[in-house]
């Protein structure tokens, strides 16, 4: 009877994952293994893609979306057609990035470089609480350490700019998210978990469309392979309610995948577990060339 | 006595914005199956997102399923369609089609017909 309460308890006390869909990647061990494992398995459906061309995601799998996407970054980038675009982010962001604090100080001071190759090593694992800092928790952590107000997470007009324009300081450089201490362990398999764990009412997981149906069809759209994904956001997106283009984070993007396969509560953006998973998501990308300032559709 | 006739008449009001709640919520079924199957609104089937029927060229949108062709000689016994559709991880443990039987998204009876109609293709 006491073994049996034991083990009650135990099974209560073991965190509640969602059941994992067990494509390429998930039964590895290690964060090495498990990337090896997507890239191997990428490389093998996609053997037309070659090295960095998985930053362009779907648009590796039909001219018809290459030749949209031209028109649509042309329309980004020209701020006549679209005032809300590329140009005012930077522009913006810009602003916001060299413009000094109270105290004197400036972003560049608190990254090095004056900012470049800063982004591309995030998010990272704060070393003693555990929790995933993302690029963004970056950028407010050198505001509040500075005495300034944090910026809202969600707000696309000051810290959506900022982070487009910071970000495009590192353009170029390669994703590089180490996975080493146990801390960071623990946080890139909670990302791994919920990248795996099917959800909502479809029984869905991100691993079922961009690992398992990567490249397959679903509405007339490509769905882009994981390896890549983490390296051009925020991206620009269409957007129905202004009939243009409106800039969407990486965690907004989650959001709208978890709706669309009818996840009732999505995990929202700048949570702890969004975190997670974009920390898991960015090593995957591991070895990619940041490139922000893109049109997605 | 008043007392009596005040909880009553409470209780009718109650009863009464009960039942106009429950009238407001029940939506009619949809049990038309080209709708079921081809609209991407709440409570149909959205098959055609990843299902292709290739006898109907504008019926082709999506691929990750397998297209539907065949579907009498693919399942000689149409309930092994119907238990598909409610729920196709039985049959394929890493599936990423919907489990409409089982999380309730369509009833068994728009199952149903849902099944006789893909059955023609």
């Amino acid at each position: 009877m006491k073994k049996f309460t034991l083990v009650l308890l135990l099974a209560f006390s073991l965190p509640v994952f969602a059941e994992p869909v067990m494509t390429d990647g998930y039964a590895e061990k290690t964060p090495e293994a498990t990337l090896k494992a997507i890239q191997k398995a990428s490389h093998k459906k996609f053997p037309e893609v070659k090295g960095d061309g998985f930053v362009n995601g779907s648009l590796n799998f039909n001219p018809a979306s290459v030749e949209s996407n031209k028109y649509w970054t042309a329309r980004m980038n020209d701020s006549f057609d679209q005032p809300e675009g590329y140009g005012k982010s930077e522009a913006e962001g810009k602003k916001l990035w060299e413009t000094p604090f109270a105290n004197g100080k400036k972003f560049a001071d608190c990254f090095g470089h004056g900012g470049k190759g800063a982004a591309n090593d995030f998010p990272k694992v704060d070393p003693t609480t555990g929790k995933v800092l993302t690029f963004e928790n970056a950028l407010n952590k050198c505001l509040t350490d500075n005495g300034e107000k944090a910026l809202d997470y969600s707000d696309m007009k000051t810290m959506g700019a900022l982070s487009v324009y910071a970000r495009h300081l590192s353009d170029g450089m390669r994703i590089n998210i180490q996975v080493k201490t146990d801390k960071e362990l623990a946080a890139f398999n909670r990302g791994k978990e919920i990248f795996y764990g099917r959800t909502g009412s479809a029984d869905q997981a991100c691993a079922h469309c961009h690992i398992q149906h990567a490249g397959d069809t679903a509405r007339t759209e490509e769905l882009s392979p994981v390896i890549g994904q983490a390296a051009h956001f925020p991206v620009y997106r269409l957007d129905k309610g202004t009939d243009g283009l409106k800039l969407v984070s990486l965690q907004e993007r989650y959001k709208g995948c978890q709706k669309s396969t009818g996840v009732e509560k999505p995990i929202k953006e700048g949570s702890d577990a969004s975190n997670d998973l974009e920390y898991f998501h960015t090593y995957i990308s591991n070895g990619m060339p940041l490139s922000t300032g893109v049109m997605r559709k | 006595m008043k007392r009596m006739i005040f909880i009553a008449i409470l209780g009718a009001l109650l009863l009464q914005g009960c039942k106009t709640a429950e009238q407001k919520e029940a939506k009619p079924l949809e049990m038309n199956p080209e709708k079921l199957m081809t609209s991407s609104a709440a409570g149909h089937g959205n098959c055609l997102a990843c299902h292709a029927v290739p006898s109907r060229p504008e019926l082709v949108a999506g691929n990750m399923g397998p297209p539907f062709i065949g579907m009498k000689a693919r399942f000689p016994d149409i309930a092994k369609l119907k238990a598909a559709i409610a729920d196709q991880k039985v049959f394929s443990p890493d599936t990423m089609m919907p489990p409409f039987g089982r999380n309730k998204l369509l009833t068994p009876e728009q199952i149903d017909v849902l099944a006789q109609y893909i059955y023609q293709y």
